[in-house]
């Protein structure tokens, strides 16, 4: 096991150990003592898992909403930089840190005060805060909008519950429990640091999966009853579209499974330790597969067919309201975060730390930090390719899942059979560097090439390069006989 | 799965204002389609019998809240050809300017709401943040952000505000540049191409067979431009062309539709930059001064039974108006007012244009062709 300063469960087992000798172990069922520690340690970190995830589920929705500021509106670097830390066009939420109490925020006035001179727009000159193109104000800053998650949730919790009158009330209200219940569920399997897990199971991924599959039935469940033709049909795109992509993502877990050699997220994350390479220098075709069907996985842009806002209104969702709207929102940010952690476990070495072993004293940073650090980093590329890419159309992502994502999927797998039989074989000794770097160098020239995708004889003809077939001609007239 | 009808409308995003469009569906396929139009019915036309000439103009401007100017424009000139008012060639130019940068800022819009028909918001936010550009340079014409009420019979509301060509010149400039991103982030973007390409397709035949006219039919192959045709205003003085699209054997689609209107973007662009430069000089851009000069005319000049209408190129396709004169009965007002909205011909058309395809691409093949409802229901 890898070295972590924090070892949280450790810490946490000690003190339940205190707490149930003091307690149970003075009574006279003292023989359970070990039990109850061991009952009371699960718990409490069930809960610590649960609660780091929630509260960092906030900076997912704040990053998203940063980014996509920076991605759609093209601002200058230095204003993007600013602007992240400046309320949007200046607004200012007063100097709060002055009813801090014991003179706590006095530090953050200070930083504050520092920072309004070197980047703020309270320039002497109006014109120079206007050329700023932030209002005349002070800075206040630091996460503005940050909390504004908080205050959705608030908003929703005081929102009336409402059932449609005709809606299938029992499954209505069932689906809600179902996609939140095994959302959360996934993360019980996420380890977010070598000390740091709720639980660890032998067979951990294999019931990350499965789980993380049942969602998809609640979602089919809540477009059906809610008894609404948009809801009908989005409930339908998606039972197709998670089909379609369910099998791609198995069995690009299973090439990662393959390689490792286990079917035990730790393990898979120790495996990376171990061989000194991440699994995205060897698989990386498997990455690129992974994050791709994940984006379809989480239905985000360009594979969000069941809750296409332009001709569905809002898909499957479209009927509920208040927060089971706002849990079945967050949900979906989970699955999004699963799906990056899941990435970083997978493929990017999990809690390691990048150049580990070579650069001095960065194991003193806890393995905690790289773990959320890479995830958020994953999380970029799905606002990245929700601002550059459109929506794609649902016989064209089904097309894609089944004719492509498969195949290569399968190919992954072979590649991930050829490297654990013949390289990986488990003997550290034969575990050539050069292997890593040969592929990633083939990946990276193949993508290049494969980039290039403009013929210029179709350019110049003016043909289409890109065609799909239809029905048939539409013509006015034609259609009623 | 049984066929269904699904209504998508008064309110929903496809729609780009108020209308309702029944989809009758098997399963995702488009089997029947019916628009149903006149949400917005405030009946212009009446209300225009009601009010003098000069008082009509506010009234058009109001018919597109995309493209105003272009409204208005098409009724002054229908009006000057039914009480004979000669313009000034200076604010023949200002017009032209004043209708190419409103064109500009309509397609503009126009792209902005079709980037999110198909998916993506970048390409909404980064048009209307040109789009915004256009507006500056309107509100410096106009007065006002939206409905600039800024010709007059007889020439325009005023001559151009100092250092307006320099702005206009430097924003135009930057403006070209940036429909380089656009094309950036949609033509080279596989999923835009896979969205738009072969999705509803249009023959030109039958577009002249329904009327459907501008963008929509020259994307066709049918090089038919008003401004072309039949020149007005100072057309025929600029050096251009109309902007036509090579369609496949099967008709325009909505890519076909994307590319002429970024096409004439860049055109307008251009006519403008050239208006600049050929403008004459002179602060002369009102032929009679002050309303009063004219409405004292209009019962002599708008005969009983005398007809005035002009055809003029909108931002979406062919509008004209006709004006009947009431002469003495009628005092200052028109006998009857007649506009022809190019996308109440067009709407029809498109809503028969997406049968067969598939759910998602109705949204696609209708923002394709550029609603506005405020025209059509007028």
């Amino acid at each position: 096991m890898t070295e972590d300063i924090i070892n949280m469960r450790g810490w946490v087992r000690t003190a339940m150990d205190f707490v149930s000798e003091n307690t149970i172990g003075m009574s006279r069922h003292w023989e359970y003592t070990d039990s109850v520690a061991w009952f009371l340690t699960e718990f409490m970190m069930c809960v610590m898992v649960f609660g780091g995830i929630m509260t960092t589920l906030l900076v997912l929705l704040w990053m998203e909403r940063k980014l996509l500021g920076r991605f759609m509106d093209r601002r200058g670097a230095r204003t993007s930089l600013r602007s992240l830390w400046v309320g949007e066009n200046g607004v200012t939420a007063g100097e709060w840190w002055t009813q801090l109490p014991f003179g706590t925020g006095i530090p953050i006035g200070m930083l504050n005060k520092a920072l309004n001179e070197i980047a703020g727009n309270d320039h002497k000159l109006e014109a120079v805060s206007r050329v700023k193109n932030r209002s005349y104000h002070g800075v206040w800053w630091l996460l503005p909008g940050f909390f504004q998650n908080l205050a959705d949730g608030m908003k929703f919790l005081t929102k009336e519950h409402m059932v449609p009158e005709k809606a299938d009330r029992y499954v209505f209200e069932i689906a809600p429990f179902l996609i939140i219940a095994t959302t959360v569920m996934c993360f019980t399997f996420i380890p977010l640091g070598p000390n740091f897990h709720s639980n660890n199971s032998e067979m951990s991924i294999l019931f990350l999966m499965a789980v993380f599959s049942v969602a998809p039935l609640g979602v089919f469940f809540a477009g059906w009853s809610s008894n609404n033709k948009y809801t009908l049909l989005g409930g339908i795109r998606s039972a197709a579209q998670l089909t379609a992509y369910e099998i791609p993502l198995l069995v690009t877990v299973l090439s990662v499974v393959v390689l490792s050699g286990s079917f035990n997220l730790i393990e898979v994350i120790e495996f990376q330790v171990d061989s000194g390479v991440w699994n995205i220098f060897l698989l990386p075709l498997g990455a690129v597969l992974f994050i791709v069907v994940m984006v379809a996985e989480v239905e985000r842009i360009p594979f969000d067919m069941p809750e296409a806002e332009a001709e569905l209104v809002e898909g499957w969702w479209t009927e509920y309201g208040g927060m089971r709207w706002g849990l079945m929102f967050a949900s979906e940010y989970l699955r999004t975060y699963a799906a990056c952690l899941l990435f970083a476990h997978f493929f990017l070495g999990g809690w390691e730390a990048p150049f580990e072993d070579t650069i001095p004293f960065i194991h003193y940073i806890p393995h905690i930090t790289w773990v959320f650090l890479k995830a958020w980093f994953i999380f970029i590329f799905f606002v990245w390719f929700r601002a550059a890419l459109h929506r794609v159309r649902t016989d064209q992502i089904l097309e894609f899942g089944w004719r492509w994502l498969l195949p290569l999927s399968l190919v992954n797998l072979a590649m991930a059979t050829v490297l654990r039989l013949w390289v990986y074989d488990g003997v550290k000794e034969e575990w050539p560097i050069l292997v890593p770097i040969l592929i990633t160098s083939i990946s990276l020239a193949l993508f290049v090439l494969l980039s290039i995708d403009e013929d210029p004889k179709a350019l110049e003809a003016q043909t289409r390069p890109f065609s799909v077939q239809t029905v048939d001609v539409a013509s006015p007239g034609q259609h009623r006989k | 799965m049984a066929e269904m009808w699904i209504s998508m409308g008064p309110q929903h995003p496809m729609t780009h204002g108020l209308w309702t469009l029944k989809v009758k569906v098997d399963g995702e396929t488009v089997v029947d389609t019916e628009p149903d139009l006149g949400y917005i019915h405030r009946g212009v036309e009446k209300i225009c019998e009601a009010r003098d000439f000069t008082q009509i103009t506010t009234y058009c401007d109001r018919l597109c809240y995309a493209s105003a100017n272009t409204w208005s424009h098409a009724y002054i000139y229908a009006a000057e050809d039914l009480l004979d008012v000669e313009v000034p060639e200076r604010a023949e130019y200002i017009r032209m300017v004043a209708v190419e940068l409103q064109r500009i800022a309509s397609h503009l819009m126009w792209l902005g709401a079709y980037c999110p028909d198909v998916g993506n918001l970048t390409g909404m936010v980064w048009c209307l943040r040109e789009r915004e550009m256009m507006m500056d340079l309107l509100q410096e014409l106009g007065g006002s952000r939206m409905h600039y009420n800024f010709p007059r019979v007889g020439g325009v509301k005023r001559d151009l505000p100092i250092g307006f060509a320099m702005r206009c010149r430097a924003k135009l400039k930057l403006f070209l540049d940036r429909i380089q991103e656009y094309e950036a982030l949609l033509d080279e973007s596989t999923i835009f191409l896979i969205r738009t390409q072969g999705v509803g397709y249009a023959k030109a035949e039958e577009m002249i067979n329904h009327g459907v006219s501008g963008p929509n039919v020259r994307a066709a192959g049918h090089n038919y431009d008003v401004r072309w045709a039949h020149p007005y205003s100072v057309y025929d003085e600029l050096d251009w062309e109309p902007s036509v699209e090579r369609p496949s054997i099967k008709g325009s689609d909505c890519y076909d539709r994307y590319r002429v209107r970024v096409e004439e973007m860049r055109q307008s662009a251009s006519m403008v930059l050239e208006g600049l430069d050929k403008m004459p000089g002179g602060s002369e851009t009102y032929h009679e001064p002050g309303d009063p000069a004219i409405l004292a005319k209009v019962r002599e000049r708008a005969a009983e039974g005398k007809t005035g209408y002009h055809h003029f190129e909108d931002s979406r396709g062919e509008s004209m108006f006709y004006l009947v004169g009431g002469g003495e009965k009628r005092g200052k007002h028109p006998y009857r007012v007649s506009i022809r909205s190019p996308m109440f011909i067009t709407i029809p058309y498109a809503a028969k244009c997406m049968i067969g395809y598939k759910i998602a691409d109705i949204p696609a093949i209708m923002g394709s062709f550029d609603p506005c409802i405020g025209e059509t229901d007028r």
